[in-house]
């Protein structure tokens, strides 16, 4: 690669990343607060705001443009909330309505003065990102591209402007009439937002166009909600899947020589899929695994309780008793895992428990019986009625509860169908031990 | 109406959970007989979830609903629903007749039009809600008390044998409250089975034959004078089954909270 | 783009009248497309669903460049059938995500409509770099242009959109149900999810027939202006269909023929100030329900107020 190709590659993919930055950052609360669409439909109005504010003389990216763009956002947010209150609009039609519209108006200003500005409807679909590395200007004797100037100074708006109200915009989204109680300005805040959504969006706009910025807004935070909890570690997790994604979007773009706006958003939805896979705690795999766990869990438990159940009629909990035929494949394969790992002795098609497999079951049939007990005291339920809500709460009742079950029992008090109930392994009778 | 002795309406068992996480245990309860019969509990209870298990509009992960010894699928027909007004957009653009007749579309079915005959039995049920002279009004022009009243006359065009409502009386008021249990005695004399999702309990002792009271779990079920004790009612509304709470956690989270 | 590319010189033979009569014809299509999209619109627009149409609007590019990738053909009929397949997979994602992941709906929505396009325009950007032959003008599915139809592609959406309108005409009883009240709807034996896959098909299919007039970015304001603008003349969702119906042609028709005024204009932003127009027009002048009939009002309320 020449240095002239690095030069390129290095200075669109910075811009892209810094862009990228802005728009993560304030996709963050526009996610939280269920304003993702309002992040798309601002990001097509402010296309007239920047034909005007270009009209007027001023360059895209500079003061003129962002003032123009951030007028537009707030007139989108103002004639949607006025149609509701003049016409009584759902929001999310009275939006559907005003973006369409304002970005209609745009494309044909664009169209009919394209020969006078240098924006074209081209642009404002694919954004020119591919040409940035093209127009530089001297900063301090190094040839940088406008674009990152513009995307420098947006980033370090929005990341001051979220940094100085982080606390309020917060408290806003977390939960607004709260926080209008506590005497924070809830409507300066969310227009605090809005404006900084506008500018991060002309700034994304110039990059990847108007209709892709609303992936940047909103795809890394989505992503980054996958992974973490709180709200400052969304916003950086967001920050980092957006750098990444404009880097090898950018790449990615340029190997198969096609666009970069689309690749960039194409590999943001990839990083989101993942997540949507892999997230450590709401991942489908995650999710799939944690499902298995518990089938497995319950197989186990049940063969367990089924061969104490079996011997307790035989007399023993203890004693060997003809082997109980599996009724399902995964209770088959828990049987086999039992015996090889010691629960379960088996010899001649009769089973018996080893003393840590008795342990384990008399846990089992214990929740069991401690919940028939408490169902019957607290639900009007006939007692032929206990056994299956039993037969799968029996998993889930952990220590705490069947403490808390207990201690409304008179001790020794029988089940409702007058079996013992076991006592707490190691703990033979009286009350717990005090840890 | 009733062959064989089963109950009108059985609750087997019945555990309903939103999401993973059971809102709703064990309710076991069978109504053999036409009365007025109300569901009375705390709010949070789970009265309006228990109306909805009923009718499939939510998952029953244990136990079962029986109607005359059948699933609902094959009384369909048969079973009138009264939602909670809320759970409407009232600007919607139809006016009183409108939604009064689409209590006869389960009867029509497909690509079938109200006609003549739907049209009047329609008239005749806001005849018995008292809102025959409004049947061309917008239904976003009415009071709460009318709105409930349109709902109530949607169920009767239904021509049904049982009667679910879900808080017929919330938000209505005094004169309204009086005309719908009116209507509502009125079926029962007829020999419906009207169940109604309440949470006054003082209304309650007055108004239904039979009670059961609810808070995740059934309390008690039966003649409403035997079932309003004291003891019971301490036991419904006074909370304190955070073992239901914690359960539902656990089970929500696929494991055991120790 | 001209009609020369189509390989139908005996058309071009066939000079000025042939072009009048092929310029009636697609006024004719576009303003069935516009007035069925009018009347599937509404319904979305009362079941409160007025956006999802927008994300599968989005979706559709991936199929129209999928499409002519996978054939190589560029014909309006294979495009949009590419365009139906990926507006469905669009909604299908769409749905999926709601039932399986934590995300939010509206930022779900968003996902489907920016990486889909995104996709979209990754696939057209690949085509044009590479000059694959007859690759170009697929971006006038971007923002819609009516020049380069034929009659028979414009006869083509005038039946698909008739067949939507008789459709739903069929099981307007059962959609509105739903639309109004689905709780009651499912507990009187509805498939109300079927009925609501039923519907968010149709929106598809409008979308896919309103690209080559609209264009993918603004299609859906076909699908959501017209039957807001009709919703403030009525209180009968018939009535309302109907309205929606002749502002979607109206709004249609408007654009694409003041867009055959002047060359290199697209025809979707302007059906969309066609619509826009209409639509600001009923909400301040219509009669009960307008801007001006409350104003009017809660002057007069407030004159009772004073004695």
């Amino acid at each position: 690669m020449s240095s002239d190709a690095l030069a390129l590659h290095g200075w669109s993919m910075l811009t892209a990343a810094t862009v990228s930055a802005s728009c993560a950052l304030v996709g963050t609360l526009l996610v939280v607060r269920r304003m993702s669409l309002l992040g798309d439909a601002i990001a097509h109005a402010v296309l007239p705001g920047i034909v005007v504010g270009v009209l007027a003389g001023g360059r895209l990216g500079g003061p003129l443009v962002l003032a123009g763009a951030v007028v537009a956002a707030l007139m989108t947010v103002g004639l949607t909330r006025g149609l509701r209150a003049a016409v009584g609009l759902a929001e999310d039609a009275g939006s559907g309505v005003v973006f369409t519209t304002l970005f209609a108006a745009g494309v044909v200003t664009v169209s009919l003065f394209a020969s006078r500005i240098d924006l074209d409807p081209e642009c404002v679909l694919f954004g020119i990102l591919e040409l940035a590395a093209f127009d530089l200007v001297s900063v301090g004797g190094v040839e940088v591209p406008r674009a990152l100037l513009t995307a420098t100074a947006v980033l370090v708006i929005v990341a001051g402007g979220l940094a100085a109200t982080w606390q309020l915009q917060i408290s806003t989204a977390f939960d607004q009439e709260a926080a209008a109680a506590a005497g924070i300005p809830v409507a300066v805040v969310t227009t605090g937002l809005l404006s900084l959504t506008a500018v991060a969006t002309v700034a994304g706009f110039e990059a990847v166009g108007a209709v892709l910025v609303v992936a940047m807004l909103v795809v890394p935070a989505a992503t980054a909600e996958l992974l973490v909890h709180r709200m400052h570690q969304v916003a950086l997790v967001a920050v980092a899947v957006a750098v990444a994604a404009a880097g090898l979007g950018w790449l990615a773009a340029w190997r198969w020589n096609t666009s970069a706006a689309g690749m960039i958003a194409v590999v943001l939805g990839g990083f989101y899929a993942t997540a949507v896979v892999l997230a450590p705690a709401d991942g489908l795999l995650a999710r799939l695994v944690a499902k298995l766990a518990l089938d497995w869990r319950v197989a186990r438990e049940d063969w367990l309780a089924r061969i104490w159940r079996a011997g307790e009629q035989a007399g023993a909990a203890g004693a060997s008793v003809v082997r109980p035929r599996p009724r399902t494949g995964l209770e088959r394969a828990a049987a086999v895992w039992l015996r090889l790992t010691g629960r379960v002795e088996r010899s001649a098609g009769r089973v018996r428990l080893s003393k840590d497999g008795a342990r384990e079951a008399e846990l089992v049939v214990r929740s069991h019986r401690l919940w028939e007990t408490w169902l019957g005291r607290h639900a009007d339920l006939p007692a032929d009625h206990l056994h299956p809500p039993a037969e799968w709460v029996e998993h889930h009742l952990g220590a705490a509860m069947r403490e808390r079950i207990e201690a409304e029992l008179t001790a020794g008090e029988a089940d409702p169908h007058g079996r013992e109930i076991p006592p707490e392994a190691g703990r033979p009778d009286g009350p717990p031990p005090v840890v | 109406m009733n062959p064989g002795q089963q109950p009108l309406v059985e609750f087997h068992d019945v555990t309903v959970a939103y999401g993973r996480r059971p809102v709703l245990w064990n309710i076991d309860l069978a109504i053999a007989e036409p009365c007025l019969f109300g569901v009375i509990g705390p709010n949070g209870a789970g009265k309006s979830t228990l109306l909805k298990a009923a009718l499939g509009l939510v998952p029953v992960v244990g136990g079962f609903v029986r109607f005359c010894g059948r699933p609902r699928r094959q009384v369909q027909g048969r079973v009138g629903y009264v939602p909670q007004r809320e759970t409407v957009d009232w600007d919607f653009p139809v006016n009183v007749m409108d939604v009064v007749l689409m209590g006869t579309y389960g009867r029509l079915g497909w690509l079938r039009w109200p006609g003549r005959r739907e049209r009047a039995v329609a008239a005749e049920c806001l005849e018995r809600v008292g809102l025959a002279d409004l049947a061309d009004r917008q239904i976003g022009r009415l009071s709460g008390g009318q709105q409930q009243r349109v709902f109530l006359a949607r169920a009767l065009a239904q021509e049904a044998d049982i009667y679910l409502l879900d808080e017929p009386m919330a938000g209505v008021d005094v004169r309204s409250q009086e005309q719908i249990f009116g209507v509502l005695a009125a079926l029962r004399d007829a020999g419906r089975l009207v169940i109604v999702v309440h949470h006054d309990l003082r209304t309650a002792a007055e108004w239904f034959d039979q009670v059961a009271l609810i808070d995740r779990r059934l309390v008690a079920a039966g003649p409403t004078a035997e079932v309003l004790t004291a003891d019971n009612i301490q036991k419904t509304y006074a909370g304190g089954i955070e073992l239901l709470e914690q359960l539902g956690q656990a089970v929500a989270e696929r494991g055991r909270t120790e | 783009m001209t009609l020369a590319t189509f390989g139908q010189p005996a058309l071009i033979a066939m000079a000025g009248l042939g072009l009048t009569y092929n310029t009636l014809v697609v006024l004719g299509g576009v303003a069935a497309v516009g007035c069925g999209a009018g009347v599937v619109g509404s319904l979305t627009l009362l079941r409160k669903r007025p956006l999802v149409g927008d994300a599968a609007a989005h979706a559709t590019l991936v199929g129209v460049a999928g499409a002519f990738l996978a054939t190589g053909r560029r014909d309006l009929p294979t495009l949009l059938a590419g365009a139906a397949v990926s507006a469905v997979a669009g909604l299908l994602v769409l749905v999926l995500l709601r039932r399986f992941t934590r995300t939010r709906e509206d930022a779900a929505t968003a996902i489907v409509i920016g990486v889909s396009f995104g996709l979209g325009l990754a696939l057209l950007g690949g085509i044009t770099a590479r000059g694959i032959p007859g690759g170009g003008g697929l971006e006038r599915f971007l923002l819609g242009q009516t020049a380069a139809l034929t009659a028979r592609d414009a006869a083509l959406l005038a039946v698909i959109s008739l067949l939507t309108i008789v459709i739903v005409t069929a099981v307007l009883k059962e959609l509105l149900l739903v639309a109004f009240d689905p709780a009651f709807a499912a507990a009187t034996g509805w498939p109300v999810g079927l009925l609501d896959a039923g519907l968010m098909a149709l929106i598809a299919v409008m979308v896919v027939i309103g690209l080559p007039a609209a264009g993918a970015v603004l299609v859906t304001a076909l699908v959501v202006i017209p039957p807001v603008a009709a919703r403030q003349w009525t209180d009968r969702a018939g009535s309302m269909l109907v309205l929606a119906g002749l502002f979607g042609l109206t709004a249609a028709v408007a654009g694409v023929a003041v867009s055959s005024l002047r060359s290199g204009l697209a025809t979707g932003p302007l059906v969309v100030l066609a619509a826009a127009a209409i639509c600001l027009a009923s909400v301040v002048i219509a009669p009960r329900r307008g801007w001006l009939a409350r104003r009017l009002r809660s002057r007069i309320r407030g004159g009772d107020d004073q004695p």
